[in-house]
């Protein structure tokens, strides 16, 4: 079996496993299966909960309810949250929208921003500037979140009074949610900077003892030509892993963030979710970070393959 | 070395000056986008053209697909579409803008299904009846009311002129309506469908009768709380609880519900131009939602908002000071009508033997739970568990802490410690070791709790649930010791003065249900007969008088509600049901030079 094939057969049966899991969880869990899948504080009338016994079939052979349950899902039917009072796949993707412009821009700032500043001071770890560079993304990679969050919301927000301090924005417009969206970003872009910094610095200082960037700078190659051409793409593979797994999670949210900035976004939704046992929202944002995730992953298999040779090369 | 040289000198200045042309191209990107956010809605149109620029273009139109194009809107009844007629005309004073800063976030835009939209939409649909400052229930959309003798029929007077904010009249057949409806499609009032017989509407004296299959005598108290919806907009809309819109809401309050807007994080109430009553100062009120509330004390010292609203909850006591500071705020600060209590396990020993709870009020140091967790905003309560806020208060003994004393009356009632191993031992010969419940809001004061009982002698187990399953062991009586709360309304309903809480036929969240003596139930029972003013005053000192002496629960502290508000607006005034947010401060209160 070709090697590609055989990466498919897994990312296949990992999907057949979360979609199971996702359908048997609530009605494997202790007490009435429809309270298990509306969620255990939610007020319904007992006409309510006849007609969902019935529309979920749960009086039906259980081949018949997952063939049911896979319909809906390819219907993009997720169920119905009775705690929000709106459809799950509504919910998820008008925070989903959000959360992607937010979350997705400051991962992408982050790794840019890392990788090259990470690589810079990786090639020449001895300077003032890598050393500094180093030391303050050390610093911003162990401070708190919530703290980091509060002081630059407290510092450009209520002091310097440059941003807003709450919401996606004042009125919807798009200069008022790019102006809401800098502080938050630009936050989380540090923090996702101050990983990748560290992780591409670390590799890079590994890489450039290797023979080949020896023989790179024995062929008269500048040492920019070395860095950018040869070694940031050996480099870059641990850095793919965690912008794979970065994006995995990105539908996740940042709850953090969110409740600094009093964002509405996934965060916040499935915390919600996880204090009301909202179920239903909980099953469906369980669904979509499983298949993101598993999404990212197969997407960084293939740019390990694009980028280094030897994983196309069969064992 | 030479190549090295060469990197540093030039390839990395060179990489470095195409960051710096990168970076100053993206500001100039933003600063041109900008203008348009920053401009007011009207002049913003032109603006949002998106530039040419590619990745910006999708960006922009990534944006525009998240806003939306078609916003719903509620039936045909907005206020843009109404006839002019009867348009109050307000006087040209200087428009401002009221803010409030609010923890209470709304989750959905159910306007009948968010119990926080529920409270807030008390600006825009008002209910008929409401609480004066006195904690007297006074007419609201109703200008009077009046009870059958025996108390099943129940006749409120409309005042006149009331309209709804499309220009429609607000009639007797609204209040059934909506009434009728509460019963029939929201889950949380089926009492309603479970009493209620008939309602009776008269448009020549513009009133609405209610008849009752039993006396029912806390209607004006019930009917304080629920919302009063236009029959001309809401009997078209088959879900009603799962009916999301974000506005605009018809209303016929002094402002209407405008606008939810979630992903801004506020609510936007207007003026109904057809309000026939005192007119309002404020053009617009606005409800902003702040998940943290170190950021929403930030707000409110930078001037974004002008003050500070929780249902059922003060501005957080450790911010005061630095309102304070700022010399921008003065504070409103009364006694909360709920409280902090410990319930007790009344169904099971030791707690069933009253001289076991009466060691016990004596082993819990209140002056020191008072300075925690209030920070001196609160008070030592008394024997007779009702805050001296609440209306029919009655002075009863202050509970005392004494750890000797606590120990004498353990020794007395034969609770001793026979095998000298520090814990005293129950009837059965066996260590008291009693099971203390606590939600994780109560966590320091449960510590506190632990230490105060092993300090007369008592073993304790510490154990934290969230809150379902708080209220799953609470009702199945897995507890010896809870610590929770009562709200104002928690406070007020069934026979009102906490009785709720406790009375065993009960059943609810938050409710105890765990005491079940005959005396009580009777006393219940004879509150819930009676409308009469006298009579109530009676029993409410009764009932008092009842808690002092036997302990179903034991007060753990009073504590103040703290309303900050900006020095520019004046004429608050608080009621304690629903504190600042009622009616009469909207209308009342008016900016001045601070």
């Amino acid at each position: 079996m070709s090697g590609i094939a055989r990466k498919g057969t897994r990312y296949l049966t990992s999907l057949v496993l979360i979609i199971i899991i996702n359908f048997t969880l609530p009605r494997l869990m202790p007490g009435d299966p429809v309270k298990n899948l509306i969620g255990e504080d939610v007020y319904v009338s007992e006409n309510v909960m006849e007609e969902l016994r019935a529309k979920l079939g749960l009086d039906r052979p259980l081949y018949e309810q997952f063939t049911s349950f896979l319909s809906d899902l390819l219907h993009l039917d997720l169920g119905y949250s009775y705690h929000l009072h709106a459809p799950v796949a509504e919910l998820l993707l008008d925070r989903l929208g959000w959360t992607l412009l937010f979350v997705g821009v400051s991962a992408a700032i982050g790794a840019f921003m890392g990788s090259l500043l990470g690589a810079l001071a990786g090639w020449r770890p001895e300077k003032k500037t890598s050393r500094f560079t180093g030391l303050a993304f050390v610093v911003l990679s162990c401070t708190p979140p919530y703290f980091l969050a509060l002081l630059s919301l407290y510092l450009f927000s209520f002091r310097l009074g440059f941003f807003p301090s709450k919401g996606f924005y004042d009125a919807p417009e798009i200069g008022s949610i790019l102006h809401h969206l800098f502080l938050p970003v630009c936050v989380m872009s540090v923090f996702s900077a101050s990983r990748n910094f560290l992780v591409m610095r670390g590799s890079v200082i590994q890489e450039k003892e290797q023979l080949y960037a020896l023989y790179a700078r024995a062929k008269g190659l500048k040492d920019i030509s070395i860095l950018f051409r040869h070694i940031i793409k050996n480099a870059s593979l641990p850095i793919i892993t965690l912008l794979a797994l970065d994006f995995g999670f990105l539908f996740s949210g940042a709850l953090f963030i969110e409740i600094i900035f009093s964002l509405n976004g996934m965060g916040t939704l499935i915390y919600g979710a996880i204090i009301g046992k909202d179920y239903p929202l909980l099953q469906g944002a369980f669904l979509v970070i499983a298949l993101t995730a598993l999404i990212a992953n197969m997407l960084a298999d293939l740019l390990y393959g694009l980028i280094d040779p030897r994983v196309r090369r069969p064992a | 070395m030479k190549q090295r040289r060469n990197f540093t000198k030039s390839g990395l200045y060179r990489g470095l000056k195409q960051w710096l042309i990168f970076t100053v191209l993206t500001i100039i990107i933003y600063s041109s986008i900008y203008p348009a956010g920053a401009a007011g809605p009207e002049s913003s149109e032109e603006k949002l053209i998106p530039s040419n620029g590619g990745i910006f273009d999708s960006i922009i139109t990534y944006i525009k697909s998240l806003l939306g194009e078609d916003e719903k809107t509620q039936g045909s009844g907005m206020v843009s579409e109404a006839a002019t007629t009867g348009v109050q005309q307000y006087p040209d004073i200087e428009r401002f803008v009221l803010k409030i800063a609010t923890p209470s976030i709304i989750k959905s835009s159910s306007f009948l299904g968010d119990s926080n939209l529920g409270v807030f939409a008390h600006l825009s649909n008002p209910p008929l009846m409401k609480m004066d400052s006195d904690g007297h229930l006074v007419g609201q959309l109703a200008k009077s009311y009046e009870v059958s003798e025996n108390n099943t029929c129940w006749t409120f007077y409309l005042r006149d002129e009331l309209y709804w904010s499309d220009g429609e009249p607000v009639t007797p057949e609204d209040i059934k309506f909506s009434i009728s409806y509460y019963g029939k499609e929201v889950p949380s009032a089926r009492w309603i469908n479970d009493t209620l017989e008939t309602i009776a509407v008269s448009d020549a004296n513009n009133s609405v009768t209610f008849k009752f299959n039993k006396p029912y005598t806390r209607s004006d108290l019930e009917f304080a709380t629920y919302n009063i919806l236009p029959a001309h907009i809401w009997e078209t809309i088959e879900n009603p609880v799962e009916y999301t819109n974000n506005g605009p809401y018809v209303g016929c309050g002094p402002y209407y519900l405008k606008l939810i807007d979630l992903n801004a994080g506020k609510l936007v109430f207007e003026k109904n131009l057809y309000w026939k009553g005192k007119a309002p100062e404020s053009e617009t009120v606005e409800i902003h939602f702040y998940s943290s509330v170190d950021v929403a004390t930030l707000a409110l010292k930078k001037g974004e908002v002008d003050t500070y609203y929780k249902y059922a909850g003060s501005y957080p006591y450790a911010g005061i000071e630095q309102l304070e500071e700022t010399g921008n705020f003065d504070f409103i600060e009364k006694t909360d009508i709920g409280l902090i209590f410990l319930a007790l396990n009344l169904k099971k020993a030791p707690f069933s033997d009253p001289k076991f709870r009466e060691a016990l009020s004596y082993a819990i140091n209140y002056e020191e739970i008072v300075r925690l967790e209030t920070l001196g905003y609160g008070e030592v309560p008394n024997r007779g568990f009702v805050p001296s806020s609440m209306e029919n208060f009655k002075e009863t003994e202050k509970l005392e802490y004494s750890p000797e004393k606590a120990r004498r009356i353990l020794e007395k009632a034969g609770y001793i410690d026979s095998n000298w191993n520090g814990i005293i031992e129950g009837e059965d010969g066996k260590d008291i070791k009693l099971k203390i419940l606590i939600r994780p809001e109560y966590a320091r004061t449960g510590e506190l709790l632990e230490e105060y009982l092993g300090q007369i002698g008592l073993a304790s187990d510490l154990r934290t649930a969230d809150a379902d399953t708080w209220i799953a062991l609470k009702d199945n009586y897995e507890y010896d010791l809870t610590i929770t709360r009562s709200t104002p309304w928690g406070m007020l309903m069934h026979a009102s003065w906490g009785s709720g809480y406790f009375d065993s036929r009960r059943t609810g969240q938050g409710v105890m249900h765990n005491l079940d003596d005959p005396e009580f139930l009777q006393l219940c029972d004879n509150i819930l007969a009676t409308t009469d003013p006298e009579e109530l005053e009676g029993y409410a000192y009764e009932i008092q008088d009842y808690y002092a002496e036997n302990l179903p629960a034991i007060p753990l502290y009073w504590s103040s509600i703290i309303t900050p508000y900006n020095r520019h607006f004046e004429g608050w005034h608080t009621d304690p049901l629903y504190g600042i947010y009622n009616l009469d401060n909207f209308v009342n209160v008016r900016k001045i030079e601070a």
